[in-house]
């Protein structure tokens, strides 16, 4: 079967979670990914003796390995050699490394003239803190949703959710220069950072604030019972403590049935205006909702918001998407067989494409584990050669 | 200037935020994207401002923003006319990309099988909220989806409510989701000369929100899914603590020297003694007692002098920032995370979220902001799809368009 990037090389160059699985999101379409783990080896995350490493397993899956002493001058030169085989170097390394090494992008574009050269930053490319690490949490420290997320008088919340913006980005921003790249013959470079991944994770409340230039109710924590909609971003607890959230912002439109499920009367003159249940009478319907919840436990809400259709659910745990037929039949979860763990679930896939099926061709390679395949296939070194590059320990 | 997706040309039939911020990405990059909306209000999202979930200034930045560089055609979908000029819309187009109910598109004529006999080429994208199989088709918000997935609750100190990731975040998140999509269908189709369809599901996108810890829970950490207090993080460098002023993400791994050098920042000698914490085995077993010594050493400064002594040692961390300071920061503007146009609706400059993806021989652009309900219907019509002016006037009496 056909699948999108099927004609694509990628040199995956990358340490950080969200950029691995950036480059994963190519490979799950198909592109050739070869991911370049440096010699000598660093101690592999995770898994362990006799435990299922199943962070590799999702960020590294159907990727090719080939570990390389970058330091030394033969490993260099298979680096650039590959560079110049290459159509995309996706990356997370700083740019001094990469500099360093000749594969910055002024320098990869002379081995290679049209590559696609994706990297993540931290901050971004210019600026003066393009030099701080790729750290997601200080990105998101320096976002301004943090101290906004819990209820008022607790800690900031970090969400780890820019990095995994970031992982998109950078799949979407390569792809789309590989578009350009297939009418125009040109390559070049392309640039995310976590704190910008971090900005558009916050959309709403980022642009709210950019317009408005001032707002308490955007600078501090808005408690749940203060909210400014009661029926559209709300919390209430059930009987049985399991959370209710509502979004159902057009209050008009449903609150005879809303109403009717929460025991108030329709007419009930404090509520019977869009105007009195998000103004007049607003903290006055939270408090009412807030008494109406709490009598009946999460499971009898969620049958009366499914029989009506109405926008609001019980908030779960993971062992909800991790059961659910729903993330299953859609492979948003898959089961798969592990060769030492049996059968086992990750994350699958998340886009669903009718000609260019995600694939799941292999879990994460040993390092090192296509070495030979790659200098043979990729770059035309004999078999004494690859020996040689072996014994004087080159590659590994 | 040269653009990415130059040829392009998208119709955006979507609503609120997925769909549109999705669309958006692609018009950044320079794709020709008309939003198709009905005649009369358009996109729920331009009556943002009355249903009071967000604060809106004097310029409804919710619509404008998600919307920019598109083009507006009002068509009455629900008419045998509207319809007929979608078709010939789908004719001329790429991508067709909506995030209505499936079973709304089907009964306006607009399924994928329908559309691929007009255009065989055409890229048919959804946004469904749950997936396009197993059949599940209740209304999906983002926090409704957000509250599935299991993001919110392990959020937050334990015995405190579940927390929302803030406004728009997960349909941002499907967006980009989506716009991934859409750009790898054209790629293939590139070199197969084939369309297809595709869908990217809010709850498909949201899963992977949490990523790395649903996967620890998929794979048996059942810890993953709870809330976890910052009062007992494995590592006590690696956390956030309170100052007098703001609160200070300290971001260091386990390790002696990072260690001594904290013991420095704060000028305690005895601290550095401490038994207990002499090396990373210890201080994960004493992480408690060790988080209470540094939230006390945090506490006697603010986060100005505490920064200065972290700097001082070389110990990587951050101010807790708000957002009145994310908008005066420097690095934000230099790289284009934001970024000043022109606004219609006020008449002046205005402040936007930039491109946060840079091209950099095709770098994306922001032309205007989003379109007044139905502006380009007459000219897209006439221009693009060969309409005579009696023809417009026809579907105009017809209600086929206003």
């Amino acid at each position: 079967m056909s699948r999108p990037l099927d004609d694509v090389v990628v040199i995956d160059l990358t340490r950080l979670f969200c950029a691995s699985l950036g480059a994963t999101f190519l490979a799950d379409f198909g592109a050739r990914v070869l991911r370049l783990e440096p010699l000598p080896l660093a101690p592999r995350e995770g898994g362990g003796e006799g435990v299922w490493n199943h962070d590799a397993d999702l960020i590294h899956r159907n990727k090719e390995s080939i570990a390389l002493d970058v330091q030394s001058e033969q490993g260099r030169a298979l680096l650039h050699a590959l560079v110049a085989k290459a159509d995309v170097v996706l990356t997370d390394w700083t740019a001094p490394e990469l500099e360093a090494l000749g594969i910055d992008y002024p320098a990869a574009s002379v081995l290679r003239p049209d590559i696609v050269f994706g990297r993540l930053s931290g901050f971004g490319p210019l600026g003066p803190d393009s030099e701080l690490p790729p750290i997601d949490e200080l990105a998101a420290a320096r976002t301004g949703m943090m101290p906004i997320l819990p209820q008022p008088g607790q800690p900031p919340v970090y969400t780890g959710a820019g990095a995994m913006h970031s992982s998109v980005m950078l799949a979407f921003g390569v792809v789309t220069a590989l578009l350009h790249r297939a009418v125009s013959g040109e390559g070049q470079a392309v640039d995310v950072s976590l704190f910008g991944a971090n900005m558009y994770g916050a959309a709403l409340d980022l642009q709210a604030f950019l317009a408005i230039g001032k707002g308490d109710r955007l600078l501090n924590p808005i408690s749940r019972l203060d909210v400014s909609n009661p029926m559209s971003g709300a919390l209430y607890p059930s009987a049985d403590g399991r959370w209710v959230t509502l979004t159902m912002p057009d209050t008009d439109r449903w609150w005879p049935m809303f109403s009717a499920a929460v025991g108030i009367a329709e007419d009930d003159p404090r509520f019977d205006t869009h105007d009195k249940r998000t103004e007049t009478h607003r903290l006055e319907l939270i408090h009412a909702l807030e008494a109406a919840f709490v009598t009946q436990p999460g499971k009898h809400w969620r049958q009366v918001f499914s029989e009506k259709g109405m926008s609001a659910d019980i908030i779960e745990r993971f062992d909800y998407p991790a059961s659910d037929p729903q993330a299953l039949i859609n492979r948003y979860i898959v089961e798969l067989e592990h060769p030492s763990f049996g059968a086992v679930k990750s994350l699958g896939f998340p886009i669903f494409m009718s000609e260019g099926t995600a694939r799941l061709d292999a879990l994460a390679p040993c390092s090192g584990q296509h070495t030979s395949q790659i200098m043979r296939d990729l770059l035309g070194y004999s078999e004494d050669d690859i020996h040689a590059c072996r014994s004087a320990g080159v590659v590994a | 200037m040269t653009r990415a997706l130059d040829g392009i040309r998208v119709i955006d039939l979507t609503v609120w935020f997925q769909g549109p911020v999705a669309a958006q990405y692609l018009a950044d990059f320079g794709a020709d994207v008309i939003k198709v909306e009905r005649p009369q209000g358009g996109d729920q999202a331009r009556g943002v401002r009355s249903i009071k979930s967000l604060e809106i200034g004097d310029w409804n930045q919710y619509f404008l923003v998600i919307n920019r560089n598109k083009k507006s055609m009002a068509l009455d979908l629900k008419t045998e006319g509207g319809r007929e000029i979608m078709y010939r819309l789908v004719a001329e187009s790429d991508v067709f990309l909506s995030n209505l109910a499936p079973a709304m598109l089907d009964a306006w004529g607009l399924s994928y099988d329908k559309l691929k006999e007009i255009k065989p080429d055409i890229i048919y994208a959804t946004n469904t909220g749950y997936g396009r199989l197993g059949g599940v088709t209740k209304p999906s918000f983002d926090m409704t989806v957000q509250a599935l997935t299991g993001i919110m609750a392990r959020l937050g100190e334990p015995g405190e409510p579940p927390i929302y990731l803030g406004m728009g975040s997960g349909d941002a998140y499907g967006g980009i989701m989506s716009a991934l999509g859409i750009a790898l269908a054209l790629y293939q189709r590139k070199r197969t000369g084939r369309g297809q369809c595709l869908d990217a599901s809010l709850y498909g996108a949201q899963l992977f929100l949490a990523a790395p810890f649903l996967q620890s829970y998929l794979a048996g950490d059942s810890s993953a899914a709870l809330q976890q207090s910052r009062k007992q993080v494995d590592n006590p460098l690696w956390n956030l603590y309170p100052t007098t002023g703001k609160w200070v993400y300290l971001c260091e791994p386990n390790e002696d020297a990072r260690w001594a050098a904290l013991c420095r920042a704060f000028g305690d000698t005895q601290l550095a003694a401490d038994a207990r914490f002499a090396d990373a085995a210890g201080r994960r077993q004493h992480n408690e007692a060790l988080i209470e010594v540094i939230e006390a050493h945090c506490l006697r400064h603010d986060h100005t002098g505490l920064m200065a002594a972290f700097e001082r040692e070389g110990l990587v961390a951050s101010p807790v920032n708000n957002l009145a300071d994310v908008i005066r920061d420097e690095q934000a503007w230099r790289n284009n995370y934001f970024m000043k146009t022109f606004c219609e609706e006020v008449q002046r400059e205005v402040e936007v979220r930039g491109l946060p993806i840079s091209l950099s021989k095709t770098p994306g652009e922001i032309r205007s902001l989003g379109p007044q309900l139905g502006q380009d219907t007459e000219l897209v019509m006439m221009e693009l799809l060969g309409y005579e002016w009696d023809e417009i006037e026809a579907l105009k009496a017809k209600g086929a368009i206003p």
